[in-house]
């Protein structure tokens, strides 16, 4: 490519975000804020068991109460398509819009009421009445993995979506021939948990079907639904507005997203769905549920040789697209973290159970594989005799190591994985020396040292999407500019990066640039937000495009300056002679010949100012080699984790007094905006660590549905954080960038687990599970007896 | 009234921003709709209908509610202000909307409207220590900032220093709360 862009570098911008006056006035635009004259609202009929045969479902009642428009069940949809089953190497389970023949979890979808509004629609769904033949539930990983389980699909032999089984003999004679050091360490069904629960909005304009919906993938949304009700995209327009957060739950596309579109194609009225928070508990995906049977061969000199795992992830009833297996997946190929063992193999096994499918969720496995392999790192250290920080020091990936292969394919280009970890381990101590713990507390220390991958090739995940990205510059008549993507912001400030990207790498004013986003009617197709991908994709996209529209704009100005197009420089809006800046032009004037006087234009020129780019990441795998091996990211970004606890041995209670991110995420964009990725993805990683907890009872009824139970950190939950910044350029993606989203979740339960442990070392108790709450400190406290502790209450 | 009849609507008479509205509203119906669907100021957002999230947050005659959890009748005669109703005429920011925006103390911005609304109403002289910020805060979730760039918000909007308050706040975690940057590696 030529041109100046190629050669520009990106600098960092920390300037507040444009998003921001319309979010902070009341004058965003999500979901539920579509109003559309004529409108009417739907309800669904959720299942009220975990598992059961559908036999009929009587309508009649509802269908007469007042205000109702119409009733569908699954049996009137069965023109609708199930959903694709594209994954490979995963059994299908033909997810359908509404069920027809059988639920398969608390909150699975069977019928759905249209009414004038949403309060009759409601009174309505309560009067359908389901016929259901109840069949044994399998409630969770074990009762799926028992033989002679249950079935969730008939034409399944057993209730595993996906097992692999890797062959090493020369590993097994590794493990057989050193010490081994092994745990169980289990991981809680929680999830994303948005303040904007879905909802989905669709009408029928001129003849297409125009879908609102609180989406991170607004175009494989569309793909879907023209998949689904077999309509041609061009006639589809998804629009996704602003979106109140998604953290990995809003990439997926979910039943409402066909229904409420076929709903509206059928009645030609619109018609507006807004999830409730106890749907949303039900209906959205769940996360991170997983056991890790970890191994460690050491060897005499106490260093780690190789590791192994046995995996199970249980994905619940299985039923979304894409499927809730690729997480574990990643956990899997995760096995090493940013560790030097030489060898590893997890094997993985996911089972479907009556529950609420799993899915993505910020980390997007990492999460659950760095708290395994953590916690392994310390009893580790224990058993060998070693102390873990010197431990996790001899192993981490040095400089000299890069770039390094790890065990499973993951390529990693770059990095501060030592460096991180010094600085995270000097920062600790002197902190933990300035807190004073509490009358009956013990104060601890933590760490986590992890990757995470950025920007990855979805091939794998979905079987359908891949890691594309496209952007589009326009430069208008006027000479402002405006740059269309594919991208579905969920509010990590996309809109200012896009604005930021187009006006370094094309050299015009920010504020003259204009930004669409969210809308497939405005935008080239994309993949949208997911996978830390965003500002990494758009930047490659941006950065083709933008190299494109300057050779044109150069040839221009080159034409009107009397100047080799090779001569011209675009600065601040204005086309320049290099070396005399007095012999310019300004966008407005190259504009004007591009559209206007275009019989001015230099020959062979054609009219416009318009260029796409298209970005594919180079040397990111779509699938495993022949090994298993699997480059699934463009980089990896690395980071450590710290923290100080104080716990108190009366009650279990943790109170988290410090904690810092130790995160290299090269050049940063948009320092403010990385820095708040990184603060929300702490948060959340508090949350699981240690508050929030998905429960099921033995009939797969759920325990937890409402932000009573399911408890989200507050204000006074979340300390301040310490965001110590490295900048290492990634050599592998467009400017050196990498991903920040979702690396600020990660570390942390595993973390505060270690603190945990190191507060209470005397008693040799050992965190195995997340969450750590006070009554499963009081419990292991008690299996640890120690004189001086008293019994919790 | 000593007509015991169940009724289905009844006639309200409230004023929303300054401004007098008069209705005839379904008993059922909640203050969160009448605001979003019968008055269209959407910017009073809807996380939970639990009373737990805060999203909802607006004031009624001053003080800080929960508009999904109280009836739009029960508003009768009352004044109601919603983030449209702080947000100054000429469409520019109000100092704490400033604040939020400059402390990036907002990501998605579902919640944003409550803790704004929640805010308006507090007296920081209430609130002199982080861990008073926090207690404040305590009712409105938020799942994208983790709370810590709107405590700056908070500090800046009531005129502290973004350190401010690391020395009189006891019960507040330490930790700098900075984030420093070192040098391409
Ligand atoms: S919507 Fe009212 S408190 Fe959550
Ligand atoms: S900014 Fe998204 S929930 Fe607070």
């Amino acid at each position: 490519m030529s041109g100046g862009a190629a050669t520009a570098g990106l600098v960092a911008d920390p300037r507040p975000r444009r998003e921001d006056p319309r979010l902070l006035t009341g004058q965003g635009s999500y979901v539920a804020d579509v109003r559309l004259p004529g409108m009417l609202e739907a309800a669904f009929v959720r299942s009220p068991l975990a598992h059961a045969r559908i036999r009929a479902v009587d309508t009649d009642a509802a269908r007469a109460a007042p205000g109702v428009i119409a009733v569908l069940t699954g049996a009137d949809l069965s023109d609708v398509e199930p959903f694709p089953d594209l994954r490979e190497r995963t059994r299908p389970v033909r997810q359908r819009a509404l069920c027809i023949d059988r639920v398969r979890y608390v909150g699975a979808p069977l019928a759905v009421v249209v009414a004038e509004d949403r309060y009759l629609a409601e009174d309505a769904a309560e009067l359908v009445d389901a016929d259901l033949e109840e069949l044994p539930v399998v409630a969770d990983m074990d009762a799926a993995l028992a033989p002679g389980a249950p079935l969730l699909y008939d034409d399944w032999p057993d209730d595993r979506i996906v097992a692999t089984a890797p062959v090493d003999p020369e590993l097994d004679a590794i493990f057989e021939t050193h010490q081994v050091v092994r745990g169980t360490y289990r991981m809680q069904r929680h999830t994303a948990m948005p303040m904007e629960t879905r909802g989905v909005v669709a009408t029928v304009e001129r003849g297409r079907l125009l879908v609102w919906t609180s989406t991170q993938v607004p175009h494989v949304v569309r793909t879907v639904i023209a998949r689904t009700l077999g309509l041609p995209e061009h006639r589809i327009r998804v629009v996704a507005g602003d979106v109140g957060g998604g953290f990995g739950s809003k990439l997926h596309v979910y039943p409402e997203e066909v229904v409420i579109p076929a709903l509206a194609w059928r009645l030609r009225r619109p018609v507006r769905w807004i999830e409730d928070r106890r749907e949303h508990f039900l209906a959205s995906s769940h996360a991170r549920h997983q056991r890790h049977d970890l191994e460690a061969a050491v060897d005499e000199r106490g260093d780690i040789v190789a590791v192994r795992g046995d995996l199970v992830c249980d994905v619940g009833s299985g039923e979304i697209l894409p499927p809730g297996v690729a997480p574990a997946f990643v956990s899997a190929g995760s096995i090493t973290g940013p560790y030097r063992f030489p060898r590893s193999q997890a094997r993985l096994t996911c089972v479907v159970t009556n529950k609420t499918p799993s899915g993505a969720y910020r980390g997007f496995g990492t999460p659950e594989i760095v708290f395994a392999l953590e916690r392994l790192l310390e009893r580790v250290a224990r058993e060998t005799g070693q102390d873990p920080v010197e431990l996790r020091r001899r192993h981490l990936i040095r400089p000299e190591d890069l770039p390094y292969e790890t065990p499973n394919g993951r390529r990693i280009d770059s990095g501060s994985h030592l460096e991180a970890f010094e600085r995270a381990v000097a920062w600790a101590e002197t902190t933990r020396e300035r807190l004073a713990p509490t009358a009956r507390g013990s104060i601890g220390v933590g760490y986590a040292n992890y990757i995470e991958g950025v920007s990855p090739n979805y091939h794998a995940t979905s079987g359908l999407w891949a890691q594309q990205e496209t952007s589009t510059l326009r430069i208008e008549p006027d000479g402002t500019v405006v740059v269309a993507s594919g991208l579905g912001p969920m509010g990590q400030g996309t809109e200012t990066m896009l604005a930021t990207l187009a006006s370094q790498l094309l050299g015009v004013p920010h504020d003259q640039v204009e930004v669409r986003l969210g809308d497939t009617d405005l935008s080239p197709y994309g993949l949208g937000s997911f996978g830390s991908r965003s500002t990494v994709v758009a930047a490659g996209a941006v950065q083709l495009a933008a190299g494109r529209l300057l050779d044109k704009v150069r040839t221009i100005a080159g034409h009107l300056l009397e100047a080799s197009a090779t001569d011209i420089e675009l600065v601040d809006g204005r086309a320049r002679v290099v070396g005399s800046p007095d012999r310019s032009v300004g966008l407005a004037e190259v504009a004007h010949l591009a559209y206007f006087r275009t019989f001015d234009l230099p020959p062979g020129t054609e009219p416009g100012l318009e260029a796409t780019g298209a970005y594919e990441q180079p040397g990111v795998d779509h699938r495993p080699n022949a090994q298993g091996k699997l480059n699934i990211c463009l980089t990896y970004a690395n980071s450590t984790h710290a923290c100080v606890v104080d716990v108190d041995r009366a009650t279990g209670v943790v109170r988290l007094l410090a904690h810092l991110a130790v995160h290299d995420a090269g050049l940063l964009l948009n320092p403010q905006v990385v820095d708040g990725q990184i603060m929300g993805g702490v948060a959340q990683g508090i949350g699981g660590a240690l508050y929030e907890q998905l429960l099921h009872d033995a009939d797969g009824q759920p325990l937890v549905t409402s932000f009573m139970d399911y408890l989200v950190p507050g204000a006074p939950e979340v300390p301040e954080l310490t965001i110590d910044h490295l900048s290492t350029p990634s050599t592998t993606t467009p400017f050196g960038l990498k991903g920040a989203g979702e690396a600020g979740a990660t570390g942390v339960p595993a973390a505060i687990a270690n603190a945990v442990c190191d507060a209470l070392r005397d008693t040799g108790i050992d965190i195995t599970q997340t969450p750590i709450t006070p009554s499963s400190i009081r419990a292991a406290l008690r299996a640890t007896p120690d004189p001086t502790t008293t019994e919790g209450s | 009234m000593n007509d015991l009849e169940p009724v289905d609507a009844l006639d309200i008479e409230l004023r929303v921003n300054g401004s007098a509205v008069r209705r005839r509203v379904p008993v059922r119906r909640l203050l969160s709709d009448l605001l979003r669907d019968d008055l269209s100021l959407t910017g009073t957002h809807v996380g939970c209908e639990h009373g737990v999230c805060g999203a909802c947050t607006v004031l009624l005659d001053g003080q800080p509610i929960r508009s999904c959890l109280q009836l739009a009748v029960t508003a009768d005669g009352c004044e109601v202000t919603t983030v449209e109703g702080i947000t100054p005429a000429d469409g520019s920011l109000s100092p704490l909307q400033a604040a939020f925006r400059d402390a990036h103390g907002l990501q998605c911005g579902f919640c944003t409207p409550g803790f704004l609304m929640t805010l308006v109403a507090a007296d920081p002289a209430e609130h002199p220590t982080d861990g008073s910020i926090d207690a404040l805060l305590s009712g409105n979730l938020c799942r994208c900032t983790g709370y810590q760039n709107i405590r700056t918000a908070v500090r800046r909007a009531w005129g502290r220093d973004d350190e401010g308050n690391a020395s009189a706040g006891s019960d507040t975690p330490l930790g700098s709360g900075t984030s420093s940057g070192s040098g391409a590696s």
